[in-house]
């Protein structure tokens, strides 16, 4: 019995000595993070950051930060190499399809257990059961999902400029859209005497699964067939992919005729985003899907503005299709992955995680990371709102110069009214008007979007590489007029997803929604 | 390295009896030098032919190369029976064999006309000129071809759309995709080919050429009859070499310019293998495919080797 | 050459020259292009062709915002490195293993040249070597881009080819006087051999300065990257953020960005290749082909 009571007391003060002993230690752990960096210009915060010494001091956390690359492939590159070697960093971001793959080979550590240690953390960014969904494998976290993008951020803009010059009314439904396309190609909206403008504007973007098809800038004309996504959400006894939906086909013969007869400009189907938004800001089109801070912060519009003084681009709401429905894209949920290797778990680095992130929720941490140093780079008012009063403006927050002390915002950022404000403000525009870009996205934000929260949740077949490729080849050729569209070919292209297995994919993809009660 | 080399001499006393271990101990030095390079091989070289096992396995990265589990032939399997095997197959092949049809002549052609030219300081020139793309990278490659090609504006677009032509998107138009992925490649290459025809060229007995002036042979009948008859081993050599290796149909190349619409012509055996083994982490699947590729590879030299042999007398190996 | 310049001599020099002449616009015209759009301001105009610089209106801006880039320093160092350090061990591998090889008379020399040629007939394809360098853990690391490359099989052939043509007495000559193998290497073999070595230098020096697959590969750290990579994010687009909220745009057009930084990237090859160029002939000979 008194062995005992020694051995027990022995074993709380060695559980007490471990459990301090992260604070006690004298040397710092050591931490490697990835980085998703959130100005891809901009390069890593510089070796004297000032947050570094803080995190040192105060976490005793040695924190080394590696900027991932900003393409989707070059990021699950270097993900895959690190994992094939069993070298993954500590805490790295990563998309959902290559996370949920590698955690199911061991190689990312469950993260329920950090959550108890950071319960503001949790409060304020691992709170929110849908994206919490995004990282569960057999009812286990393996991921932080930080709040992700703002939603319903992108939609249908036109050129209101060119409408009043046309003397056209602002299109409400899918055939009217189309007549101003046309009317934007044939009749030289800008007045310069050339031939040299289409009606609509697009690039081609699609990756995986859940953007499957052309991308999400066609996502206005999917919807207006009721067709928006890669699958059909209404209900559980309508669950299957959406090109199996007769109004799916006719989206396509849309996308077909207005490429052959080219109210669309021909570069839509290179996958450059940096063209197309050059193109737009040279006047090449009229009509075109984009998000809200591409088209209208001052950094972005300010060339479109040099080269189009009285030009005037507009949000309107997705055209209705032929049975009523509209919809300007996707609802989904969506996050910004960050993951645990299971290696710096089992060499116990979990509490020194835990205790970064919840500094990052902290008031110092949120504004270190998101704005910089109090007095130098930003000064805040009473309620907490951002200002630039009395700052030297070499040195505000919001200069070229210093991006890289922000580049871990996306980190602390959680969407709120003070961010906002501050990352999306208003300006003057060249021929006098209030640029205002967040009623731009409350315009979006009003505006119909499909629910599909579920398509994200989808696991990705093992041969997703072969099936996306396929769906996305044959649809883009249909589109393109490489291929005949005919009852014939469509149903072979519909065949050929069925032996490359649609059919499990949406039975698999169907029990894990209903399970995850997605669908009812 | 160098201690052993200082002492090494060709006269050495050696143990009677062993004529072959007097010969290695005289040569020391040589096996110093290779000390390096075949640790180095035995790495870099060998090391991934032993991790060629993991085609026959289902690698896990825990596990690693030897601890993975033995699945047979089953990652060959899937992808024979994937529907993009033949489609693979056909692209590689006709992307290479294009390049090699259409570049092989454009070389001897342009060796040709510079062998011939007499105008020496303009061919000099010229030569040094076409000798300039092969030292581009193909990501600069693929930026003069965009702003070459560009549907909106690229020089060639321009041309067309002032001639009352439409644009065409070159690089995205799988009729238009082999042909672009070709003429870079000759275009690129072109120049540096032509070296070793100009050198077999400048190789010919002169000779040969006064006779054919004296019994008044025409400059084509020169070429006709002994400058191309003095060149044609060369020719056969190299196509035969380049068919060894037809396999590899240019994954930097075709890496930087495809995308999504030209998949179905411009996707290879390469750049699937990047795609599946890398970006879907399918590292046994790839391996498969990179070690039939390499077999098959491996068969193409050995049997072009062996016609080389027996028809031309040069060989490889 | 002839010494009656016949008509018929005459149509031949035409018709060569025309061709070379061909050729040299066809080579030169698309990288003529990329220049002018380089020094192009940026303007909503479709230019002539963009094959004329307009006198009033040309720039270099596009030159400055590339090599302003925060990224195109380390780049460009990065890139230098990666040359000569690439170059140096190259070097210090291939020469001696060429060399070795070389002598006829080195006993289990066709044993050698079999260990050699396997891994160049038969390739195992990216992922397996991938496998060698991420568990030799060089990932991340200039190591992993220069020392997998260390010896060009088919460099090492051309070397060996062209050594083991040097006369055989000038080299016993020496080793008979009591000189060292290396002594042999460095004062007979190698001054011989300078064309071969200014052509299979280049060979791998170029080689590493375009090498963009292997670091978006190994590399990690953004100090790390090179040039050419730098350039295929500006190329491809991959550097403009969805979420670019603040001031970082750049002043000049993204065609002439794009064509500043073509141009840059390749220039110093441009620069170099050209003085190197007289050996280029020896070099590509003496390869691939057995006698």
């Amino acid at each position: 019995m008194r062995k005992s009571i020694i051995t027990a007391s022995i074993a709380s003060t060695l559980l007490i000595a471990v459990a301090f002993g992260g604070y006690a230690q004298a040397k710092p752990v050591d931490l490697d993070l990835w980085l998703l960096q959130a100005v891809t210009e901009a390069g890593p915060p510089p070796d004297d950051w000032v947050g570094y010494k803080i995190i040192r001091e105060k976490l005793g956390i040695n924190l080394k930060l590696t900027l991932q690359p900003s393409s989707f492939t070059d990021q699950d590159t270097k993900i895959s190499v690190a994992a094939a070697s069993n070298t993954l960093p500590d805490i790295f971001g990563v998309n959902r399809d290559l996370l949920i793959k590698i955690a199911k080979q061991g190689l990312v550590a469950p993260v329920d257990s950090l959550l108890p240690m950071m319960p503001k953390r949790t409060e304020t960014h691992y709170s929110d059961p849908m994206r919490n969904k995004l990282v569960m494998v057999n009812k286990k976290m393996y991921g932080l999902p930080d709040p992700g993008a703002m939603d319903r951020v992108e939609g249908l803009v036109i050129r209101k400029d060119w409408l009043d010059k046309l003397g056209l009314k602002v299109p409400t439904t899918i055939d009217e859209l189309y007549a101003v396309a046309r009317a934007f190609t044939t009749k030289d909206p800008d007045g310069n005497g050339k031939d040299d403008t289409y009606g609509f504007g697009a690039y081609y973007e699609s990756s995986n699964l859940a953007t499957a098809g052309f991308g999400r800038r066609f996502d206005y004309i999917m919807g207006a067939y009721g067709v928006a996504g890669t699958w059909n959400f209404e209900s559980a006894d309508k669950f299957q992919f959406n090109v199996r939906n007769p109004g799916f086909r006719k989206a396509v013969e849309f996308i077909r005729k207005i490429n052959e007869e080219k109210l669309i400009d021909p570069s839509w189907s290179a996958p450059n985003k940096d063209e197309f938004r050059a193109r737009w800001k040279q006047g090449k089109f009229g009509i075109w899907w984009e998000q809200f801070a591409a088209l209208a912060t001052q950094a972005n519009y300010k060339d479109f503005d040099n080269n189009f003084p009285k030009g005037e681009i507009i949000p309107i709401l997705p055209p209705k299709g032929p049975e009523g429905k509209s919809a300007n894209g996707l609802d989904t949920a969506n996050a910004r992955i960050y993951a645990v290797s299971a290696k710096a778990m089992k060499s116990g680095k979990g509490p020194a995680i835990a205790k970064l992130l919840e500094w990052m929720a902290s008031d110092e941490g949120y504004y270190l990371c998101g704005f910089g140093v109090e007095g130098v780079n930003f000064n805040k008012d009473a309620k907490g709102y951002i200002n630039l009063q009395g700052i030297d403006p070499a040195k505000a927050y919001s200069t070229k110069a210093m991006q890289p002390l922000t580049q871990l915002r996306n980190m602390v950022y959680i969407n709120n009214d003070i961010e906002l404000a501050v990352r999306y403000p208003t300006y003057k525009s060249a021929n006098g008007k209030t640029m205002d870009p967040l009623g731009i996205w409350r315009f979006f934000k009003n505006s119909p979007y499909t629910q599909a929260i579920g398509s994200s949740l989808v696991d990705p077949p093992s041969n997703v590489n072969d099936f996306t490729r396929y769906y996305n080849e044959n649809l883009v050729k249909f589109a393109l007029g490489q291929q005949a569209l005919n009852d014939k070919t469509w149903a072979a292209y519909i065949k050929g997803l069925d032996s490359l297995g649609a059919k499990d994919i949406e039975k698999t993809a169907k029990a894990k929604l209903l399970d995850a009660e997605l669908l009812e | 390295m160098s201690n052993t080399a200082a002492i090494g001499k060709t006269v050495k006393p050696t143990r009677p009896g062993s004529k072959t271990w007097g010969a290695i101990v005289q040569h020391k030095a040589f096996y110093a030098m290779l000390f390096l390079p075949l640790a180095y091989f035995a790495i870099f070289k060998y090391g991934p032919l032993v991790n060629a096992q993991i085609a026959f396995k289902d690698f896990m990265a825990l596990d690693g190369v030897w601890k993975s589990p033995w699945v047979g032939f089953k990652n060959f399997g899937t992808f024979f029976s994937s529907i993009y095997f033949w489609e693979l197959l056909r692209n590689t092949l006709v992307l290479s064999l294009g390049k090699l049809l259409i570049g092989l002549p454009m070389a001897v052609i342009l060796a040709l006309a510079l062998n011939e030219s007499s105008a020496n300081k303009f061919k000099h020139f010229v030569q040094t000129v076409t000798y300039l793309p092969h030292f581009l990278s193909w990501v600069v490659m693929y930026g003069v071809l965009l702003l070459l090609l560009s549907p909106d504006e690229g020089l060639v677009n321009d041309i067309i759309k002032a001639l009352g032509g439409q644009e065409v998107s070159f690089l995205q138009d799988p009729s238009w995709y082999p042909t672009i992925v070709i003429l870079s490649d000759v275009w690129k290459e072109m120049g540096w080919s032509a070296i070793i025809y100009l050198a077999a060229m400048t190789g010919i007995d002169p000779g040969l050429y006064e006779a054919a002036e004296v019994e008044g042979a025409t400059r084509l009948q020169r070429i006709r009859y002994i400058t191309l008859p003095g060149i044609v081993d060369v020719i056969v050599t190299i196509a035969l070499l380049r068919l060894g290796t037809i396999l590899d149909a240019g994954f930097h190349q075709i890496f930087m310019t495809y995308s999504v619409p030209v998949y179905s012509v411009g996707d290879i055996i390469d750049t699937w293998v990047y795609r599946q083994g890398v970006l879907d982490f399918q590292f046994s699947l790839a391996t498969a495919v990179g070690l039939f590729k390499g077999v098959l590879g491996l068969c193409l030299v050995w049997a072009f080797n062996k016609l080389s042999r027996r028809y031309l007398d040069s060989s490889l190996f | 050459m002839s010494k009656i310049k016949s008509h018929d001599e005459y149509v031949f020099q035409l018709v060569a020259n025309i061709f070379l002449g061909l050729m040299l616009v066809v080579v030169l015209l698309p990288l003529w292009r990329v220049f002018i759009l380089s020094v192009t301001p940026f303007k909503y105009v479709d230019n002539s062709f963009g094959l004329f610089v307009n006198p009033i209106k040309w720039t270099v801006d596009s030159y400055a915002q590339f090599m302003s880039h925060p990224s195109f320093l380390i780049a460009f160092r990065n890139s230098l490195i990666i040359m000569f350090g690439g170059l140096a061990i190259n070097l210090f591998m291939t020469v001696p293993m060429a060399y070795a090889l070389s002598v006829r008379s080195l006993p289990g020399r066709k044993w050698l040249n079999v260990v050699v040629m396997i891994p160049f007939l038969f390739n195992a394809g990216l992922i397996p070597g991938y496998l060698v360098v991420t568990g030799m853990h060089l990932q991340n690391s200039f190591w992993a881009i220069i020392i997998p490359g260390a010896i060009s099989i088919y460099n090492m052939f051309i070397m060996r080819n062209f050594f083991a043509e040097i006369p055989m007495d000038l080299k016993e000559a020496a080793r008979i006087d009591g000189a060292g193998e290396l002594f042999v290497l460095f004062r007979i073999v190698l001054p011989l051999s300078i064309p071969i070595m200014l052509t299979i230098g280049l060979f791998y020096a170029v080689g590493h300065w375009n090498e963009f697959f292997t670091p978006i590969l190994y590399l990690n750290s953004n100090k790390l990257q090179p040039l050419p990579v730098l350039l295929r994010n500006i190329l491809m687009g991959l550097n403009t953020n969805e979420f670019v909220e603040y001031d970082t745009f750049s002043q000049v057009s993204v065609q002439s960005l794009k064509a500043a930084s073509i141009f840059i990237t390749m220039l110093p090859m441009m620069m170099v290749y050209p003085w190197i160029q007289k050996y280029f002939v020896k070099g590509s000979l003496a390869g691939g082909i057995k006698g």
